[in-house]
């Protein structure tokens, strides 16, 4: 019998195994994915300081005499808050390391493809990363780094500082790609990105060293979103789980700092006391102390220790419901356990610590949204006792918990707060600046909710002008980023298709761009290449509401339109026909002059009604 | 036997027709001028407002007219042709030039008036032929089908290059088309007495041989099918001008019966036109009576040709008489007899047997 060996893995290498999951399947897709991750990290970098983003980016070919794929030098330069240099080799060698773990919307999820596109790089081409950061606009620290992929450690080949004044980040990484294949989607990313993100300016010089400059169009950024808890429509099992090991009230840590603590509020910084003493001592003050010092002096009373015995050992587990405290001890090396004594004043105080709040204090304190009156209702509706401690719950009571969550329909609609649509004025001009269209108009939807989950429609509609004649077209957004493959089963095209667009007075090829936007917390895509957004009926009614008011308003503008052009024409064939009805009649009375028929153009051209 | 009033009938016919144009073109003129919009007003020629026209023997159009307007947008196009075809027609009158309907539809071309296709240009044909109440031969516009006549009938051109020049019509036995020349020539002279009109050329030739145009002193006629209007207009011509009586010899089917009607009584396409038809013309034959009376071989009736006689049926010229019975025996008979059946009986049969059977007998019709 042959013997397994289980060895665990760096997340780095988890993903270098993996990378196809993450856009870096082919050098194609890579080269075009790399761009993206670095392009929407500094968007998201400068949206979170308010700061207008300057982005420049440009690729480069090591050897441009070489045929496609080959290497490429890839940069891309912000002027964002930058980094703090003592973060940047994590940032940018570790995997897994980043500040986006909040529930709020971004473009990027927890920084994972920019680490991935270094990762990639390095892989394809054994070349570091280079990383240019400055954050106080007084220094600016390079770092020329490889990431150790078994160890998920970055490696610093250089480091040094120079004097700067403006903050940024630049980063460039060599990877293997193929510009001749990746590049239209590349530009078309680029310009998309332009015009979902107005409020930046944008310059991208490709291989060739042709240069695409998109100038900002508005000067005011949207309103950043906020981080918001959870809705309880939103979570699952495993998030409750999760969220229940953050309320318990952590065992404190023993150490000096905790020890000064408590001794502080005891007022006992010079006294060396007995354990008797000192809890004698706290007794009186009880009701003045924090949390974590009532919980050391629970312990405390139970084991019978003082501060300096406390320090000798580590609390392992306080097992409430079997009333026992299991304690590691340096000096014996041996595991301990003690009897809780429920009679013990401080056996409440430790179990109420442990155990965890309410369920009713749990509800209110941890969900968005949700009030005292609200979470009565819900426990009722849910068969658990509202004083309940959520630390000693069941197994059986979570999931109940968890399924009563999604089923009860009381609570209130998720906080929008943690959105950031575009807005109707921004998004407008972007359209204009874009397409330059004889008309449009857009419409940003109040926030619904699917799941949960909060999310805002924003639409805009264009129509002639510079726009082609050549069938509508779908510009589709997904929190600011372009969704640029897999159109076709798309929930905006199903939805565009699906409308009647005779009745809105538009026929054959119309020369008609629509713009969606779609912001939340958590888009739903399809597939994981997040490419296309599945067909959630609340967010298919949004879209749809949206797209009939817009489309009603086109009809209003092509009515218009209609009607100058019936004026034209017929200006046109008065002009055309009056001058040889004319000619015709000379020659057929015998006349030699013509009769004075400009009058009858003229009139001809405004009969309003057609007889 | 020649009628002295009618001498120069196409002469004043031209004149009256030119005079109706600049009529409607100092109309038009004038409209313009004063800054109103000029219009025409067309006799409906819709099925509503065709009637038999018990008097006149003959169909013809009801009050309703149609105006057609060059203040209604979608008729300025429409309105614009018929005046260029007015302008045009006056042009071809005054020059002496004749054209084709396939002409008209290209000459239109030149002055940027833009017929969508022939059938579009012959429709305005139309609409001026029911405006000025003249058929399109006197504007000078054929169409493609000929027939031709034989026969001791002496003409004067009228056609530029030719007026005054005279022609006998028995010089040449194939006979001669009865085209534009011949149509807007002067009927001088006669020696005949009869006109046969025969609806096929193999027959026509037959009788031109057979001398039938000596034995019987007649002018032979061959509408070739469904006479065309200029040779009902000449037939109308030698009935009225030269005063001949016109007899019709056509094949023993629904379809032959009815080219008689119309050489007689004209049909409702032509509704708005007047002088197409010879009241008095006779039908000899070949009644459905005749296939039993002279045994001829005959063929069977197709569906269509039964579907014929059911709407023929409902035409009020086919209410009473001969013209009832023959197409009551035709569908009894359910088959039918071409003039040629004769030929079983002999090449001359038609001829030395059939016609002056017919003849003689057409006396007490």
């Amino acid at each position: 019998m042959s013997k397994e060996t289980f060895s665990q893995i760096s997340p780095s290498e988890f993903f270098y195994r993996n990378r196809d999951l993450a856009g870096f399947s082919n050098p194609t897709r890579s080269l075009y994915t790399s761009v993206r991750e670095f392009v929407e990290n500094a968007l998201d970098a400068c949206d979170q300081k308010k700061i207008l983003p300057d982005i420049h980016m440009s690729i480069k070919a090591v050897d441009p005499e070489q045929s496609d794929p080959k290497h490429y030098v890839l940069t891309v330069k912000d002027n964002g808050p930058g980094i703090e240099p003592k973060h940047v080799p994590h940032a940018f060698g570790t995997v897994l390391y980043g500040s986006k773990f909040g529930l709020k919307q971004a473009r990027g999820m927890f920084g994972l493809g920019a680490t991935m596109a270094i990762l990639y790089g390095q892989i394809t081409t054994n070349k570091p990363v280079t990383v240019k950061s400055c954050a106080d606009e007084k220094t600016i620290d390079e770092f020329v780094m490889l990431l150790d992929i078994q160890k998920n450690k970055p490696v610093i080949l250089k480091h040094n500082t120079k004097e700067a004044s403006k903050t940024g980040l630049s980063v460039s990484i060599v990877l293997e790609g193929d510009y001749s294949k990746a590049g239209s989607k590349i530009r078309d990313y680029v310009s998309q990105t332009s015009l979902i993100t107005p409020y930046a300016s944008m310059t991208f010089e490709d291989p060739s060293g042709e240069k695409f400059h998109y100038p900002r169009i508005v000067k005011e950024m949207p309103p950043p979103p906020t981080i918001i808890k959870p809705h309880p429509h939103g979570v699952d099992v495993e998030t409750i789980r999760r969220m229940i090991v953050d309320t318990h009230y952590q065992i404190p840590a023993v150490d000096n700092k905790m020890i000064d603590k408590a001794k502080k509020e005891l007022g006992l910084q010079k006294k060396t006391l007995t354990t008797k003493d000192i809890l004698e001592r706290a007794q009186k003050r009880w009701t003045d102390l924090s949390r974590p010092v009532r919980t050391i002096l629970a312990v405390m009373s139970f084991l019978n220790v003082d501060f300096d015995g406390l320090q000798k050992i580590r609390i392992d587990d306080i097992d409430v419901a079997n009333k026992k405290i299991t304690y590691w001890d340096f000096g014996e090396s041996q595991s301990h356990a003690v009897e809780l004594d429920s009679e013990s004043p401080y056996y409440k105080q430790l179990a109420n610590t442990i155990q965890g709040d309410t369920l009713l204090t749990f509800l209110t304190k941890r969900f968005q949204r949700v009030g005292p009156t609200t979470a009565e209702k819900f426990c009722e509706f849910a068969k658990l006792k509202p004083e309940r401690r959520i630390g000693s719950m069941t197994n059986e009571e979570l999931v109940r918990l968890a399924d009563a969550l999604q089923k009860f329909d009381d609570f209130l609609a998720p906080d929008p707060s943690c959105l950031a649509p575009l807005g109707e004025e921004p998004l407008s001009k972007g359209i204009m600046k874009f397409f330059n269209p004889e008309f449009a108009s857009v419409m940003q939807r109040s926030a619904s909710a699917y799941s949960g989950f909060p999310f805002v429609v924003e639409l805009g509609i264009a129509y002639g002008g510079d726009i082609p004649t050549a069938g509508l077209k779908v510009y589709r957004f997904a929190n600011r980023i372009p969704l640029l493959y897999d159109e076709g089963s798309d929930v905006v095209l199903k939805i565009v298709n699906e409308m009647d667009w005779s009745r809105y007075k538009v026929k054959g090829d119309p020369p008609l761009v629509i713009v969606s936007h779609i912001c939340s917390t958590r888009i739903p895509y399809k597939t994981v290449g997040k490419e296309n957004v599945a067909d959630r009926p609340e967010l298919e009614r949004e879209l749809k509401n949206a797209l009939q008011y817009l489309a009603r308003k086109l009809a209003v503008h092509m009515s218009r339109k209609g009607a100058a052009d019936m004026e034209k024409k017929r200006a046109n064939l008065y002009a055309k026909y009056v001058p040889l009805i004319s000619q015709f009649a000379t020659e057929l009375s015998g006349k030699k002059k013509e009769p004075n028929y400009k009058q009858l153009i003229k009139i001809g051209s405004e009969i309003e009604e057609q007889v | 036997m020649k009628n002295k009033s009618s001498q120069r009938t196409a002469e004043a016919k031209k004149e009256k027709l030119l005079s109706l144009l600049q009529k409607h073109g100092l109309n038009i003129y004038d409209n313009l001028d004063q800054g109103k919009f000029p219009q025409f007003v067309i006799p409906s020629r819709s099925v509503n407002n065709i009637v038999y026209d018990k008097k006149l023997r003959q169909y013809i159009l009801g009050n309703a007219n149609a105006v057609r307007s060059s203040r209604n947008m979608s008729q300025l196009r429409s309105y614009t042709q018929l005046a260029w075809l007015a302008f045009f027609v006056n042009r071809l009158i005054r020059e002496g030039k004749s054209s084709t309907l396939r002409d008209i539809y290209y000459s239109s071309q030149a002055f940027s008036i833009d017929f969508e296709d022939q059938p579009e240009s012959d429709n305005i044909i139309v609409d001026l032929e029911a405006v000025t109440l003249s058929p399109r031969e006197e504007f000078h516009i054929f169409p493609e089908e000929r027939s031709s006549v034989f026969g001791d009938l002496t003409i004067e051109y009228t056609v530029p290059g030719y007026e005054g020049k005279r022609m006998n019509l028995s010089d040449h036995p194939d006979g001669y088309l009865i085209g534009p020349s011949l149509s807007s020539a002067e009927l001088v002279d006669t020696s005949a007495e009869l006109v046969i009109a025969i609806e096929k050329g193999g027959l026509f030739t037959r009788f031109v041989e057979e001398k039938v145009h000596k034995k019987f002193k007649s002018i032979i006629v061959d509408t070739a099918g469904q006479a065309p209007r200029s040779t009902r207009n000449l037939l109308r011509r030698l009935n009225q001008e030269m005063g001949l009586p016109v007899v019709i010899l056509a094949d023993g089917d629904v379809y032959g019966e009815h080219i008689a009607m119309v050489i007689k009584s004209g049909s409702a396409n032509a509704a708005h036109l007047r002088e197409l038809t010879v009241p008095d013309a006779k039908w000899l034959g070949v009644w459905a009576t005749d296939i039993e009376k002279y045994k001829l071989p005959t063929i069977p009736m197709t569906e269509s040709d039964i579907k014929r006689i059911y709407d023929l049926q409902k035409d009020p010229r086919y209410q009473e008489g001969n013209w009832k019975k023959q197409l009551e025996v035709f569908l009894k008979l359910k088959r039918k007899a071409e003039l040629e059946a004769f030929s079983k009986y002999g090449l001359t049969n038609i001829t030395d047997k059939y016609l002056p059977a017919k003849l003689e007998e057409s006396k007490s019709f």
